[in-house]
């Protein structure tokens, strides 16, 4: 019973031609961890330099947008005083990584809330329609801007994924509830 | 003030050599720290340190990146808005942004800061490695 349980999510998982998997609450230290055994594997695998680089890339914008926006979250202890920088919460979220023939496949999905919704989806059409040249205009224009309302990083997470990605990028979105719903992204490199 | 900055590289972070005495400045490896404001504060501090008193001086600065995450592109355009400055007021700056020639991004990102530079010099390089 839990080897067969088990195995029948490892089979679902490999069928689909995923080689790594992470859900649940994401932190820095796991993305370093899981960082380290991606960028083996890709050197195992004898991956040019550029997809190495390109999907390790896409793996840690992805990995930081679950860790710092996932709406599905839970309050961590207050910190030390000594150690007033520590996160306050942990965020969950899901994470794989595959192939589709010779293409290499990041995908995350999180909680979002249903208010932010259409942001984020005009957001993500407007990178995805873009070309390689209107990316690189966008992505110079948003360095250079202060980050948006509510951004806790620099807000080029998304551009930087799809100049990565060697296709464009795929997103989708279903509603869990009244408040709530899923998100997922996913890059072909 | 002091002559020099040197911080060691870890896997998230580049390695930092400032050599204010012989006016030579280098950043290389990897950055993609999981704070990059507590990362970069102590470089920008000690940058900001140097090129207030670098007058007409000159000074090379060398970017040796591999891979820089997102959030980090953003320090490395306040590290050049810096020396940028510091030429605009009389400063001899050459800035060297080498790349791996087997990743054309980073060549990209290079060009990209290259181009607003005006008064700094700029020098776009491949890695010998």
């Amino acid at each position: 019973m839990l080897a067969g349980q088990l195995m029948d999510l490892r089979s679902m998982l490999h069928k689909q031609g995923v080689i790594f998997a992470y859900s649940g609450y994401v932190t820095e230290p796991v993305l370093s961890g899981v960082g380290e055994a991606l960028k083996q594997k890709l050197t195992i695998d004898d991956a040019d330099t550029k997809t190495l680089r390109s999907v390790f890339a896409i793996f840690v914008e992805q990995m930081q947008n679950i860790i710092r926006y996932s709406a599905e979250m839970q309050l961590a202890p207050p910190p030390p005083a000594s150690d007033a920088g520590a996160l306050k919460e942990i965020r969950y979220g899901i994470l794989t990584i595959g192939r589709e023939g010779v293409d290499y496949i990041v995908c995350a999905g999180n909680l979002v809330r249903q208010t932010d919704v259409e942001r984020l989806r005009e957001r993500l059409s407007r990178i995805r329609d873009m070309n390689k040249d209107e990316l690189k205009a966008l992505y110079k224009e948003k360095l250079r801007a202060d980050p948006e309302e509510g951004s806790k990083g620099a807000g080029l997470g998304f551009m930087e994924i799809a100049r990565r990605a060697t296709q464009p990028i795929e997103f989708d979105f279903v509603e869990v509830d009244a408040d709530y719903t899923f998100f997922a992204l996913k890059a072909t490199i | 003030m002091r002559d020099k900055l040197d911080i060691e590289a870890t896997s998230r972070t580049p390695a930092v050599g400032f050599d204010f005495a012989g006016n030579h400045l280098k950043i290389s490896g990897e950055s993609y720290p999981e704070d990059v404001t507590e990362f970069y504060r102590p470089v920008f501090d000690a940058l900001d340190e140097y090129l207030g008193g670098l007058g007409q001086g000159s000074c090379r600065f060398d970017f040796e990146l591999i891979y820089l995450n997102s959030s980090s592109a953003k320090a490395v355009m306040m590290l050049m808005d810096k020396l940028e400055a510091a030429a605009a007021n009389g400063a001899s700056v050459d800035i060297h942004w080498l790349y791996d020639k087997e990743d054309d991004t980073m060549q990209e990102l290079g060009e990209e800061f290259g181009e607003d530079l005006e008064s700094a010099k700029f020098h776009l390089e491949k890695m010998s490695v």
